[in-house]
């Protein structure tokens, strides 16, 4: 077990403006190991498999327990949660010793090695009001009740972190469209479930039904197989193309 | 909120021309084509006659199908540049079927192309129609890209159904979007088959 190694292969970049380049990393192995305690053995000696002394690989996390989507990265390509993702299970599919590829999201600007500004992100949570409002000058008393029928589901809705893997994964989110991407969908029929959140649930259709909204999806169904939280977005997708399409037509006759 | 400028309408409208006249209208045409089975040459050549003497058939072939034909074929050319695929990665069946989606629409696209122009507007009278036909589909090489071309269609057709209802919001949940999914396999297995049979059959005249 001693000499075993874990091999990686990282992608790398400077800053924001300069070229990505390969970097290979060799770190004794040990079980139970994560991406991110492989990395932290990298900034205790950043050494590359080569043996000569190199930057330590920047990267990003926060609750080493998958619910911040901070470490949101490629691991052999596909789009993952870098706490989550075990180096054990990794090798259970390719084998012991195989090399694995962490390279940082491709959907994102990338801000050193695999950091990324997921700041587009926060953009459309905005754009779509993705909170319920309640402040005002004076009390305005108790909400509605949230039906626990509805609770059930809008709470895996709520499981969303931010963390990029669906908008990583869709191939109509990419520099050449303007579409708003799969988690700020689910966002909006959280919210428009939500009773006080639907009393500004008009503001947020028509925010989907902008340029570059709801109608933009293809139906490719990624985002649903690489969400972490495993909610189901192509089901809320579909939910609010109803609603959209409901409230186009009431918008078209009645408003 | 300045929704006027956005594109929603149209995506709609793009995704409903194309089942309502065009699904329909494909519907329609490979079920007249299956005459050949049922008569042969000769009743084939009286569906083709019937058909050329429909009361205002050349308004009806404009509105019907070229307006909605051209629209859909511009607009989901625009739709084909927009999408980075991903296939290679993601390798789900749903991916697949989105990038197919786009391949068809091309080939589709200049099957039309060629297929309007020898069929409809080339050659006019029946029996010209089904000679050249013949005579093309005897070689191999031509019967293969025709039945490529016919594929793709009613590939871009049943996979197009999937999407659409989707995208009207008529199908929601999980189970009916993989019932649905099955049930657009099945009837590109169907309808292709028909299709690829008809084919065989005017080869063979």
């Amino acid at each position: 077990m001693e000499n075993r190694h874990i091999k990686l292969k990282i992608k790398r970049q400077d800053s924001p403006d300069s070229l990505p380049w390969w970097e290979e990393f060799c770190i004794p192995y040990k079980p139970n190991m994560n991406i991110v305690s492989v990395l932290m053995e990298i900034r205790k000696n950043p050494v590359n498999s080569k043996g000569e002394k190199t930057n330590p690989v920047v990267w990003e996390c926060n609750c080493l327990e998958e619910v911040c989507g901070a470490c949101s990265m490629l691991i052999n390509g596909i789009p993952k949660q870098a706490c989550a993702s075990l180096i054990d299970k990794i090798y259970e599919k390719t084998g012991f010793e195989k090399k694995i590829v962490l390279e940082p999201l491709k959907k994102f600007p990338v801000i050193r090695d695999l950091t990324i500004d997921r700041h587009s992100m926060f953009d459309n949570l905005k754009r779509i009001k993705a909170w319920v409002s309640v402040d005002g000058s004076f009390a305005i008393g108790r909400g509605p009740r949230f039906a626990e029928r509805e609770q059930k589901w809008a709470y895996v809705i709520s499981r969303c972190m931010t963390c990029g893997c669906c908008q990583e994964a869709c191939p109509n989110v990419n520099p050449k469209s303007n579409f708003i991407g799969p988690s700020a969908i689910a966002q909006v029929r959280l919210f428009n479930t939500h009773p006080i959140g639907a009393m500004h649930k008009e503001i947020r259709l028509n925010a989907l039904m902008s340029n570059g909204g709801i109608q933009e999806c293809g139906n490719a169904q990624n985002c649903r197989k690489v969400c972490p939280k495993e909610i189901p977005l192509t089901t809320h997708i579909a939910a609010l193309n109803r609603d959209t399409v409901k409230y186009s037509i009431w918008r078209w006759f009645s408003e | 909120m300045n929704y006027k400028k956005s594109n929603f309408l149209i995506r709609k409208v793009h995704s409903l021309l194309a089942i309502i006249p065009m699904g329909l209208f494909i519907i329609l045409h490979i079920t007249l084509n299956s005459s050949v089975f049922y008569g042969g040459i000769t009743a084939y050549k009286t569906v083709i006659n019937v058909m050329q003497n429909i009361p205002l058939i050349t308004e009806a072939e404009i509105i019907i199908i070229a307006i909605p034909i051209i629209f859909h074929a511009i607009y989901g050319l625009w739709i084909v540049y927009l999408a980075k695929n991903n296939v290679l990665t993601y390798t789900y069946y749903r991916n697949w079927a989105f990038y197919l989606q786009r391949i068809t629409a091309v080939i589709t696209l200049i099957y039309l192309l060629f297929h309007v122009a020898i069929l409809r507007f080339l050659n006019h009278d029946a029996s010209v129609i089904i000679s050249v036909l013949n005579r093309t589909l005897q070689n191999p090489l031509f019967f293969i890209l025709y039945v490529i071309g016919v594929l793709s269609a009613i590939y871009h057709f049943t996979n197009g159904i999937f999407s659409f209802l989707i995208s009207w919001g008529v199908i929601v949940n999980d189970k009916s979007q993989k019932v649905l999914q099955y049930i657009v396999l099945l009837l590109f297995v169907l309808l292709g088959g028909l299709s690829v049979g008809i084919l065989g059959k005017i080869t063979y005249f």
